[in-house]
């Protein structure tokens, strides 16, 4: 079908063409490795004078107040208290750490980050601020900050993207190869890693996951704590069956102020215990992820 | 007159991790703080929460299917909960609308004469953004809840939480010496106000039956559930630092006929374990302000 094409940037089909994953050459892994889990922790800094991006209680009778401090501050909890819950879990089974953060909150939470850059974790840029990409100002100028603060906190640029709610404009892939990145996550599109034309050189896609994720599961679906843990090893079990000839990839997004609220964490800390126990499972961050497909997966169209 | 101070101006983020840890009295080692609030839901206003839309949506006036909803717990769910607490031996928080104390006398006497401790809770419920004198409905509702008890009351808050920016500076010239509106944290801290320090107490919209029951629409057996691996995962940690839990349940919710097993099974849950304390907000506050005597002193 053919759709009016936007002034700047692409539609999706002009990236990627459709493949059938059962149709592609099969991706090995290293080893007996059969597939890869990778965990991404997202930090987000809330604006205490903007419209909060999500809300676990309402006014009475509805509406929008401004200020809102009971969810600036629900939210503040997580990075507070719940991340450090996070933390032991991530020390405890020794997974590495990919830490998908707003510019703004590198600083705003200098423990947060230390813990962080002691420990080795992947930063990925996660815009500036957390505000829909279509609605930045200048979307390279944020792509550019963003990349700029996590360098001087951790002395290296970040390789990875993930917009802010996974927003991005038409240009979004265009504007992040062009500065440098190599890989974005915001195409929840397949079980493998995948190339995205750009007007640059392509850039490639990892798998990340609105399924696996805590603000779809409790903000949104308001499933019970354990289903958390009930869903991804559900998830876990169906991908690493289909992966028995060709490596697949799975993603587990979660949110210090969710998950890491007390009743909460123990479900979050089950998964790891459980699917730690299987010896041809991969912990990688997204760079891990990346260079892998880089060896061993098709070459980047022309 | 100079802007009001937004949060982060009024408290510095600090990583709960890397503070000396709160010791508590004796072998106790975790308080288990119960708020019931009780309100005044104005049928000549929209009701603070909807259970059944009305067909095609709308949000009508009068809502009598609302304001009857609500009324059921000041009939009814509120003397589940006075039998509850009167058999336990505990005297909880109440976060109440000064308003219950005129129109809801019955019910405000019996928390009274049960010793409950009154948390001021506005005049009424309705946001408090709406207000149109804000400094006089706090010192309005603290009046009412003076008179009517004899004993002016230390804590407040907002209803469902709200707060404008000013508020705490409000609060602070009002007399009040903690608030419950600031979930953002498992320990007390203090905040900066125009009129001197502040208090925050771990209050709760997690353990809380409105986001549970009215927004998420869990089952009822879930405020059972998720209060248990709350509390387990707070006392597990409540080995190395003081912890506090709090749980926040409305008359017309928990005390309704098929929830209010539950929220008995909740006691006796935490009743088995050693160590904890029931104890309200003024209490813990007097513990807190034993233990942080030189930064409040300092915060003048």
């Amino acid at each position: 079908m053919n759709y009016a094409k936007p002034n700047v940037g692409m539609l999706p089909h002009d990236r990627i063409d459709y493949s059938a994953i059962v149709n592609r050459k099969p991706l090995k892994l290293p080893g007996k490795a059969r597939m890869v889990v990778w965990t991404i922790t997202n930090v987000e800094e809330w604006d205490p004078t903007q419209t909060m991006p999500r809300t676990v209680l309402t006014p009475p009778a509805g509406g929008s107040p401004m200020p809102d401090i009971p969810n600036w501050c629900w939210h503040e909890y997580g990075n507070r208290v719940g991340f450090w819950r996070l933390l032991q879990v991530y020390d405890e089974f020794k997974i590495p750490g990919v830490m998908n953060i707003n510019g703004v909150a590198v600083n705003a939470f200098p423990d947060l980050t230390k813990a962080c850059v002691d420990r080795g974790w992947e930063f990925i840029g996660h815009g500036y601020t957390q505000r829909n990409m279509q609605k930045v100002e200048n979307e390279r100028e944020d792509i550019r900050k963003s990349a700029e603060v996590i360098k001087k906190a951790t002395g290296q640029k970040p390789r990875g993207w993930l917009g802010p709610g996974l927003t991005e404009t038409w240009e979004t892939p265009d504007i992040l190869s062009e500065e440098g990145y190599d890989y974005v996550a915001d195409w929840v599109i397949d079980d493998q890693p995948v190339w995205l034309k750009t007007r640059n050189k392509p850039i490639l896609n990892i798998p990340y996951t609105q399924e696996c994720n805590d603000v779809a599961m409790m903000l949104i679906q308001h499933h019970k704590a354990s289903e958390f843990y009930e869903r991804a090893i559900d998830q876990f079990e169906q991908i690493y069956k289909d992966a028995k000839d060709s490596a697949r990839v799975m993603a587990i997004s979660v949110h210090p102020y969710i998950m890491g609220a007390p009743h909460r964490a123990k479900y979050f800390r089950k998964i790891f215990k459980d699917i730690r126990a299987k010896k041809d499972v991969l912990f990688w961050n997204g760079s891990q992820i990346a260079d892998w497909f880089l060896k061993v997966g098709p070459k980047p169209p022309q | 007159m100079a802007e009001p101070m937004i949060p982060n101006q009024r408290a510095d983020y600090s990583a709960i991790v890397d503070r000396p840890p709160l010791k508590l009295p004796g072998n106790a080692r975790i308080i288990f703080w119960t708020i019931v609030n009780y309100e005044v839901w104005d049928i000549g206003k929209p009701m603070a929460r909807q259970l059944l839309p009305a067909p095609t949506g709308a949000v009508l006036m009068p809502d009598v299917v609302h304001w009857a909803f609500h009324e059921y717990g000041m009939r009814v769910g509120c003397w589940r909960f006075f039998e509850l607490f009167k058999k336990l031996g505990i005297k909880p928080t109440l976060s109440a609308n000064a308003r219950i104390c005129e129109d809801y006398e019955r019910v405000a006497a019996q928390a009274r004469d049960d010793g409950w401790e009154f948390m001021g809770h506005a005049y009424e419920q309705g946001p408090i953004h709406k207000e149109p004198d804000q400094a006089a409905m706090i010192k309005r509702s603290m009046d009412v809840l003076t008179k009517f008890t004899g004993k002016k009351p230390v804590g407040w808050l907002g209803p469902g939480l709200t707060q404008t920016l000013e508020t705490p500076d409000l609060l602070a010239g009002a007399g009040v010496k903690y608030i419950g509106d600031w979930v953002y944290d498992d320990e007390p801290t203090i905040i900066k106000t125009t009129k001197g320090p502040l208090v925050t107490l771990p209050y709760t919209i997690e353990l809380n039956d409105i986001p549970m029951m009215m927004v998420q629409h869990h089952e009822s057996d879930y405020l059972l559930k998720r209060t248990i691996d709350q509390f387990d995962r707070l006392y597990a940690e409540s080995r190395d630092r003081a912890k506090i839990c709090a749980l926040a349940i409305h008359p017309y919710i928990s005390g309704q006929p098929h929830r209010i097993k539950y929220l008995e099974q909740i006691y006796d849950y935490v009743n088995k374990h050693e160590g904890v304390l029931h104890w309200n907000g003024e209490q813990i506050y007097d513990w807190y302000k034993g233990i942080a005597a030189k930064q409040l002193k300092a915060a003048e």
